[in-house]
């Protein structure tokens, strides 16, 4: 199935992607942010938060925002 | 919570704007490609000079040449750098308005406050209190100006203001460790902030800039947390934590360790401009215990004053008082105080 999946760490892009049915929030955020915490992002689907075990569907809108981003002196 | 309607008809700005930063996207695109196109032609141009200059032989025109083409070898990754920015990112259709006011219903839920001004065509939300390594920085009003959304290549089109602001001791413009005059150095959040944008993703775009704000990066700092809360020296501007600065009660200013002294003679802090040293015992002291010899005007201090006189002119007087005192017990010893020398004088023209 497909769906939108915005990832805001690094580059920020917006893109579709298939994910296996019964995929959870946990299992998606693994497979994508390999080594990261969840702890260190704001995940969001469709908008609202979500329990790690909420199954995605099909078109849902997946965002992942890092809670922790540097900043710097120009 | 902000009216519905005035939620869309912030939406349907949103969406005007996206249209003109589209534009100006193609245009930035555009003075990219020319910039490109003419450091082309430049090398292309080089490469001909370099090619005549070998067939004559003309070495210096050559070296001329090597030099032209370096500079244009350092300059066009920058350029290649920029276009691939403005063309790689896919260009998308633009949000739907129902996509927009869903964005803004969601600020306003991540941020439990949205405040939009029709009027002056701003989106402003307000962060916690933000407290980074024990200093406090208070909240910060992050306000977006629909404005200058189009100019997003040139200058950043939101405000970071501190509501509660406590600025740096060194710099009072620097109210976070990565926030000057209001501008928010993104640092890593860059590239992400700006495609957010770019798509419309305002609740992306203002949790982000409050994960920087959240975020210390002690690498690169505008001015670091350890020095915040500092006093700075008021002479060398050396900033140090409150208990290594010294007030001077006579010119009312902050010193740091090395330009404040204290009095050896009242044991009073002060700086080094307004102490001096004593011409005789050499001891730095304050400018009330710093007088006048009365005799020679040569400062010295109190301790070494004696009714007014310094040792110096003290030892002087006390020894012309003692020629003073030999010479009149010499006289009267002799006698005749007046006549002295010419008996003297008397016996030589005798001789």
């Amino acid at each position: 199935m497909r769906l939108l999946y915005i990832n805001n760490d690094g580059g920020g892009f917006a893109d579709f992607i298939d994910v296996t049915e019964d995929t959870t929030v946990e299992q998606f955020f693994k497979d994508q942010m390999r080594g990261s915490k969840p702890d260190d992002f704001l995940i969001r689907v469709n908008r609202q938060p979500v329990p790690r075990e909420y199954v995605l569907k099909e078109g849902d809108r997946v965002t992942i925002t890092p809670t922790k981003i540097e900043g710097a002196e120009i | 919570m902000e009216d519905k309607k005035n939620l869309i008809r912030m939406a349907d700005k949103i969406q005007e704007e996206l249209i003109r930063l589209k534009h100006s996207r193609y245009l930035e695109l555009m003075r990219q490609l020319t910039t490109f196109a003419g450091q082309l032609q430049e090398l292309t141009a080089q490469s001909k000079k370099m090619g005549a200059s070998l067939v004559n032989s003309w070495f210096s025109a050559a070296d001329r040449c090597c030099k032209g083409v370096n500079r244009l070898l350092s300059d066009i990754p920058h350029s290649v750098s920029k276009l691939r920015q403005l063309t790689n990112a896919p260009q998308e259709e633009l949000p739907k308005l129902s996509t927009l006011f869903d964005e803004l219903i969601q600020v306003q839920q991540e941020f439990g406050c949205l405040e939009v001004n029709n009027t002056e065509n701003t989106i402003s939300v307000i962060t916690e209190s933000i407290t980074l390594d024990d200093v406090y920085l208070g909240p910060f009003r992050i306000q977006l100006e629909l404005k200058k959304f189009s100019e997003l290549y040139t200058v950043s089109p939101y405000h970071v203001i501190a509501l509660s602001p406590n600025p740096a001791a060194t710099d009072e413009t620097v109210t976070h460790p990565h926030v000057s005059n209001e501008v928010l150095c993104e640092g890593d959040g860059c590239v992400a902030i700006r495609t957010a944008l770019e798509q419309g993703r305002l609740s992306d775009f203002f949790t982000m800039v409050r994960s920087i704000l959240t975020t210390y990066n002690p690498d690169s700092p505008y001015v670091a947390l350890i020095d915040w809360d500092g006093d700075v020296c008021y002479d060398c501007g050396y900033v140090t934590s409150r208990e290594y600065i010294y007030y001077c009660c006579y010119c009312e200013h902050d010193y740091c360790e090395n330009c404040s002294t204290y009095c050896r003679c009242c044991d009073e802090t002060c700086c080094l401009g307004c102490s001096e040293q004593c011409s005789y015992c050499e001891d730095q002291v304050c400018m009330n215990c710093m007088k006048e010899c009365a005799e020679c005007d040569s400062a010295c201090c109190s301790s070494c004053l004696e009714d007014n006189i310094c040792p110096n002119c003290k030892e002087e007087m006390e020894k012309d008082n003692e020629e003073q005192e030999c010479k009149t017990s010499e006289t009267k010893e002799d006698g005749n105080p007046g006549q002295p020398e010419k008996s003297e004088t008397q016996i030589k023209l005798a001789s």
